[in-house]
């Protein structure tokens, strides 16, 4: 029996699930970088 | 040594983003070598042919989804009762990841359960309780967000934690209690049955993916630091 599909589909897909967790978290480090930059330009304007 | 100076987010996060980097290359190595016991020096199953090779990522994310089950709950139990935020802080940033790696236990399950069982999904009690694990990390994961004051936000999301972790006993006793579909457990602490280079394979892929999670919520919990903590001074100073 040719098992390759099942083989390729789980661990595929795990490598994608684990790429996108990193994405997320790199995306996450960006947002809070901006949310730090907004209340720093805020501080300067008053 | 005074462990509670890094129990404050400032601390933390220099200790954080000094050890993820070291955690995701002890995982990447950890990976490297447990696919390459897995796939070239364990042999192939005399019954399961080649698929039986989903258990090296299979029974190692299950584990996990379960250990940083605890882990989150415990870390939810220490800022309830300490009212502490980096507990808070931690026990959010583990949610996701844990969320993860139920959802891949689920998935390599049912891509090994075809062609074993004949079927991907059935309704039998390990796999059942194992989905009602990644409903918990989503309602975890919900109800830390749906308040504006995220201190509330955390002591919600606590509370479904702890009341959540009845659930692991279930997944883990589930095959003893119940006639399952699922088989029992192969790794005992009395022993095991399986061959050493499967089981080489499949204990090095447990540790790449503790050590990934590790990495994973310390990365995260540096990005929630400096979302809450970005009006005070070392922040902004950063």
């Amino acid at each position: 029996m040719n098992h390759g599909f099942y083989l390729w589909m789980s661990y595929g897909a795990t490598a994608i699930a684990l790429a996108i967790e990193m994405a997320t978290l790199a995306a996450r480090r960006a947002r809070a970088r901006r949310l730090i930059e907004e209340e720093r330009d805020l501080e300067a304007q008053d | 040594m005074n462990w509670f100076y890094f129990s404050s987010p400032a601390t933390f996060y220099r200790l954080a983003g000094w050890l993820a980097p070291w955690f995701f290359g002890l995982a990447a190595v950890l990976t490297a070598v447990g696919l390459y016991y897995g796939f070239i020096v364990a042999p192939t199953d005399a019954q399961q042919g080649e698929v039986y090779r989903v258990i090296f990522i299979h029974v190692p994310a299950a584990w996990m989804s379960m250990f940083l089950y605890f882990v989150m709950a415990a870390y939810s139990a220490a800022s309830l009762t300490f009212n502490t935020r980096l507990g808070a802080m931690m026990a959010r940033s583990l949610a996701p990841t844990g969320a993860l790696f139920t959802f891949v236990a689920l998935w390599t399950g049912a891509f090994w359960g075809r062609p074993t069982w004949g079927t991907y999904w059935a309704w039998d009690a390990r796999m059942t309780s194992e989905l009602v694990l990644l409903f918990l990390y989503f309602g975890f994961i919900a109800l830390s967000n749906a308040f504006e004051d995220p201190r509330r936000g955390d002591r919600a999301a606590a509370l479904l934690a702890l009341i959540g972790l009845v659930n692991l006993p279930i997944i883990y006793f589930s095959v003893h209690w119940w006639n399952t579909l699922h088989q029992g457990s192969t790794v005992k602490l009395t022993g095991t049955s399986m061959h050493v280079a499967m089981l080489t394979g499949m204990l090095l892929m447990v540790f790449a993916f503790w050590t990934y999670s590790i990495g994973a919520a310390l990365t995260r919990v540096r990005s929630i630091i400096l979302e809450r903590e970005r009006r005070t001074r070392w922040v902004r100073a950063l």
